[in-house]
């Protein structure tokens, strides 16, 4: 086609639109939402990229982190370092804060920050009242306290509360800390001074204490000579880690990413829904226009030339929807803004990204292609013969083996571009895989309704009769009805099933498998002493003590892993700190070896050991892996001898790596232990903090409260976005009845006429719906609980329960919108003039 | 048009509708086809404009057999060099009066496209409906725009099938004296199914058709 014809032909085109773009309206409105959806998800994930980017040095806390782990830095090489940069010192630890008043018996596990005057070097903190951040390194003692510790400790500014044995006053609540990309995303903080730690005696934290020096240039022109020299000073120090902004937040990224898959998948599936709706709705609007696309013929434009005409008018509707759909995007930034930064501290911005509009456009042009193929085909059964005979048929798709091999590769090419662009394309694959089973399995559940309601088994009244006639008629919008409420349902229930197991879940391990309390950091010489003061306080509690000491995984089979495992990797938290790990003779029972043989004891000398099964598999570790792990600054290599299978989520003592007891018992070490009371009222937390200033103590309920209200919260968001698909499905099935529409009033007028009440018509239309609808619901409950049993217990390793409650509220919920949907759309036919159509206007 | 025959297949019985059909047109000539309903008349003009597939014999326009042309060849003759005008006029309904006849013009990318359409309204006495869509429009003045779109590329050959079918007399009146004049005034040649003896006396030629094949043709 020349240019010239392409401009005449768009010319008609928008001619064509404008004048009738209310009979497409509903392509429009479906394509709108999906393609919304599909740029918010967009646009947001763009905003949290740039935002994790360009506020990356903010949280690192500087230019460059230095690491020395749970060592004070040699103050030498820092002196060096201070030279060329400005350096703020942070010492990092876990510990208990607690009323002072023993009645009360508040306490709170509590991640303590203790800064010096330079922090932060990048970022603001935000702080109650005015001036209390620059008073915790003038005055000592002092602590400012998140809002969350300060609400529940009943504290007021002034108010004195204890770390350890040490009294500390509350001169402020902190809100807000910027460098948020490490530990301090989720749980109780609180900032101190660096002077007020130096005083204090923690030797008892041992291994629990973390040093960071956080480094800023004061030129940033030469930061990569200045790296450089940074470097170079700790060239034969492989203690120490340096990290660059760019590993900053990597956790967040992980999850940021995940929860973007998600969306990703939600928004693929609403677009393919409204596919289906696009096909009907445009079909109809093709058999309207059926003899001007005759005349058209007739006067000389040839087929392909028409088709032209109509691909340019689906073209120019996308190009204004994306653009709308992406603009709109921009409203939403602002509310998730609000809850990203209540949550993680975050602050996000929308930007205009060409890219995002692109891949919004690029994939509404394919599922649009997709989906009109067949329907602008149609074209070709009119002809021009027609206008002499003046019989017009009803057009019907068009399938030939280009068109279907055209449509084959676009899905192709869209499934790619959703799967490759998710950061776990497997997954991707596996959801399109099961989309596309569904809507098989839903296409055939609507044939069967048909076949087996025309063969008119049983003797129904006249309502029954209209219905199933209505559904059996050749223009039946039942397979539509079905496919496009079936695969939205079904993704519904899937995730309202998996939501809910895992909520019960997490809600019933407090009772059944989890202890009552962990406690941290009990010394050697505490140990016997805390097991009688547990006695005494509750004889019938059940206590496991296990030894714990902190160690450093700093080389696999002699190399740094960090140079080859990435920040995004799922198990990249045993690689990113020193971790704890303990020792045991015995296979721990809830710890199944998967592979290997447990302890070889003819080796005492040799260290072994026994490594998570998934962390194995994903660092790429076999058996007989050396590791290198550095415990109290000493680098030990040893031996991988087995994989266990450790499930984090019954919350009792678990480790990443157990070691073999003949040879790290006389490592010097603390112990970690669970208690799970008969009578947990018994224990008093403030009265065993006096006596055991230095353990930590963390209540499973609280911290399980915390987890499960994060749960809820993702829970129904991930709920109300999962409806889309079925608020899409409802358009479709909205506009497969109004495409009925000229067929209904000719239906209802004859109804009239032979004597029919609205009550009968309307009593038909609720028969029709109850008939799809429950062949839907069967069917979507078999999918949904197929795909959450699979998802429970494979991907979260939980036990699955049919969740009675939520399959009624969904199918309840659902099948009273579409209900009156349906009654609300027919009604507007219930009452046709007589005169129009007698007159056939 | 020599030895053109029709057959339609329905549920496995052929069904004749033209049998050996052969007739010429001359230049400037006008014929009538006439004959009872189901004789086969609008199946012939239908072959004619090259909108059916004929099932034997051959026909030619001017130089060329249309009948073995792809239909984007057939479209392209019947774009520059046929005008048919339908008994139900078929305007598209969505385009104003002028948009309905500039169409053809523009498809053969004419230039002042829109300036022509305007002069033959104008010459159909519907200066004053340019802006109006077909359903502001009465019938007479339907049709009135139908021929104007038909005749607007100024085609050898006019293919009428019923023009004042769906008209009064008064209409009809008018209606076969614009079509006629505009026949004679462009030197074009009508080719016109009717069951109107007063319009089918207005032609040179008389076909008449009976049982799909020629029983007069004076």
């Amino acid at each position: 086609m020349k240019i010239n014809d392409l401009s005449l032909y768009s010319k008609y085109a928008f001619r064509d639109l404008i004048r009738s773009y209310s009979k497409i309206l509903s392509i429009i409105i479906t394509l709108l939402i999906s393609l919304f959806i599909l740029s918010t998800i967009l646009t947001i994930e763009d905003s949290l990229e740039n935002e994790l980017n360009e506020n990356s040095k903010v949280l690192l806390g500087g230019d460059l982190e230095i690491d020395y782990n749970n060592r004070e830095g040699d103050r030498d090489l820092i002196k060096k370092i201070e030279n060329i940069s400005t350096v703020s010192q942070i010492v990092e630890f876990s510990t208990m804060i607690s009323t002072v008043e023993k009645k009360l018996n508040k306490t709170s596990f509590t991640r303590i920050k203790a800064i010096d005057q330079n922090y932060p070097l990048y970022g603001d903190v935000i702080f109650e009242p005015a001036g209390s951040l620059k008073k915790l390194n003038e005055i000592d003692n002092t602590i400012l306290v998140n809002e969350n510790i300060f609400k529940n400790l009943n504290l007021k500014i002034n108010d004195i509360v204890k770390v350890q044995n040490v009294k500390f006053k509350v001169i402020g609540v902190v809100k807000v800390l910027p460098d948020i990309g490490g530990a301090f995303v989720f749980g109780d903080f609180a900032l101190t001074g660096k002077n007020t730690l130096d005083k204090l005696e923690l030797n008892t934290l041992g291994s629990f204490l973390n040093y960071e020096y956080k480094i800023k240039f004061d030129d940033y022109k030469n930061k990569d000579k200045k790296i450089n020299e940074i470097k170079k000073i700790f060239k034969n120090n492989d203690k120490v880690k340096i990290r660059y902004p760019e590993n900053s937040a990597g956790g967040i990224k992980r999850i940021i990413d995940n929860f973007s898959q998600f969306l990703s998948l939600v928004s693929i599936s609403a677009m393919l829904i409204a596919g289906i709706g696009i096909a009907n709705t445009l079909l109809s609007f093709i058999n309207q226009k059926n003899s001007s696309i005759a005349v058209q013929k007739a006067i000389g434009i040839n087929s392909g030339n028409i088709k032209t005409i109509y691909y340019l008018q689906l073209l120019i509707s996308l190009i204004f929807i994306s653009l709308v759909a992406y603009g709109l995007s921009f409203l939403l930034v602002p509310v998730v803004d609000k809850y990203i930064s209540d949550g993680l501290g975050l602050n996000i911005k929308a930007s205009f990204s060409l890219t995002n509009l692109f891949i919004v456009f690029v994939v509404g042009l394919l599922v649009i292609i997709i989906f009109s193929i067949p329907t602008v085909n149609s074209i070709d059964q009119i002809k021009a013969s027609s206008l002499f005979r003046n019989v017009f048929q009803s057009l019907q798709f068009k399938y030939t083996k280009l068109s279907i091999s055209l449509s084959l590769l676009l899905l192709t090419i869209l499934v790619i571009l959703f799967a490759f662009r998710s950061s776990i394309p497997t997954y991707s694959l596996i959801y399109f895989a099961s989309f596309f089973v569904c809507l098989v399995v839903f296409f055939y559940v609507s044939q069967l309704i048909i076949l087996l309601l025309r063969k008119n088994l049983i003797k129904l009244g006249i309502s029954s009769k209209i219905a199933i006639k209505n559904i059996t008629q050749s223009k039946s919008i039942t397979p539509i009805t079905v496919m496009s409420l079936g695969l939205g349902m079904t993704l519904l229930l899937t995730l309202a099933f998996v939501g809910s197991n895992f909520k019960s879940e997490i809600a019933k391990s407090i009772p059944e498998i989890a202890p009552d309390y962990f406690f941290l950091g009990i010394q050697n010489n505490q140990k016997d002493l805390f097991k009688k003061i547990i006695n005494d306080t509750d004889k019938e509690a059940v206590t496991e003590i296990v030894p714990m000491v902190s160690a450093g995984l700093v080389k696999i089979n002699g190399i740094d892993p960090n140079t080859y495992i990435s920040n995004t990797n799922d198990s990249y938290w045993v690689i990113m700190n020193d971790r704890r790990v303990s020792w045991a003779n015995t296979i721990p029972k809830d710890n199944p070896i998967l592979e290997g043989s447990w302890w070889d004891t003819s080796q005492p000398n040799k260290l072994q050991i026994s490594l998570d099964s998934k962390v194995a598999k994903d660092f790429g570790v076999d058996i007989g892996d050396k590791f290198t792990l550095r415990i109290y600054g000493r680098e030990v290599e040893g031996e991988v001898v087995n994989f266990r299978l450790v499930n984090y989520q019954d919350l009792s003592i678990n480790f990443a790596m157990l070691l073999n007891p003949q040879f790290a018992e006389n490592i010097p070490h603390e112990y970690l232990s669970t208690i799970k009371f008969k009578n947990i009222k018994r224990f008093n937390e403030v009265n065993f903090l006096d006596k055991f200033p230095s353990v930590s103590i963390i209540k499973i309920s609280d911290y399980l409260s915390k987890v499960t209200n994060v749960l809820n919260k993702v829970f129904i968001a991930v709920s109300i976005i999962s409806a889309v698909t079925v608020i899409i499905g409802l358009v479709v099935i909205s506009s497969a009845i109004i495409v009925q529409g000229k067929i209904k009033i000719f239906q209802n007028l004859v109804f009239k006429i032979l004597g029919f009440s609205k009550k009968e018509i309307i009593m038909s239309s609720i028969i029709e719906f109850i008939i799809s609808f429950l062949s839907i619901i069967f069917f979507s409950t078999i999918f949904a609980v197929l795909a959450s049993k699979f998802i429970i217990e494979n991907i979260f390793q939980l036990k699955w329960l049919f969740e009675l409650n939520i399959f009624l509220y969904v199918t309840t919920g659902v099948g009273i919108a579409t209900l009156a949907l349906i009654v609300i759309t027919n009604f507007r036919y219930l009452s046709p003039k007589v005169y129009p159509l007698v007159r056939n206007e | 048009m020599s030895n053109v025959s029709l057959n339609y297949n329905i549920d496995n019985n052929s069904i004749n509708i033209l049998k050996n059909i052969s007739f010429e047109v001359d230049y400037k000539e006008t014929i009538s086809i006439v004959g009872e309903s189901g004789s086969g008349k609008t199946s012939l003009i239908m072959l004619i404009g090259g909108l059916e597939k004929i099932s034997a014999g051959n026909i030619f326009f001017k130089d060329s057999e249309i009948s073995n042309m792809t239909e984007d060849e057939i479209s392209e003759i019947r774009r520059k060099n046929i005008g048919i005008v339908f008994q139900s006029f078929y305007l598209i309904p969505n385009y104003t009066a002028l948009e309905n006849v500039s169409l053809s013009l523009e498809i053969n990318k004419l230039d002042n496209a829109t300036k022509k359409a305007k002069e033959i309204l104008d010459r159909f006495g519907l200066s004053n409906r340019f802006n109006n869509l077909p359903s502001q429009l009465s019938g007479g003045e339907q049709q009135r725009v139908a021929i104007a779109r038909s005749v607007v590329m100024k085609p050898e050959l006019i293919l009428a099938d019923e023009p004042t079918g769906n008209l009064d007399s008064e209409n009809t009146e008018n209606i076969s004296n614009l079509l006629f004049n505009y026949i004679k005034d462009e030197n074009a040649s009508l080719i016109m199914v009717t069951h109107d003896n007063n319009l089918a006396n207005l032609t040179k030629r008389k076909i008449t058709i009976k049982d799909g094949v020629i029983s007069e043709n004076q």
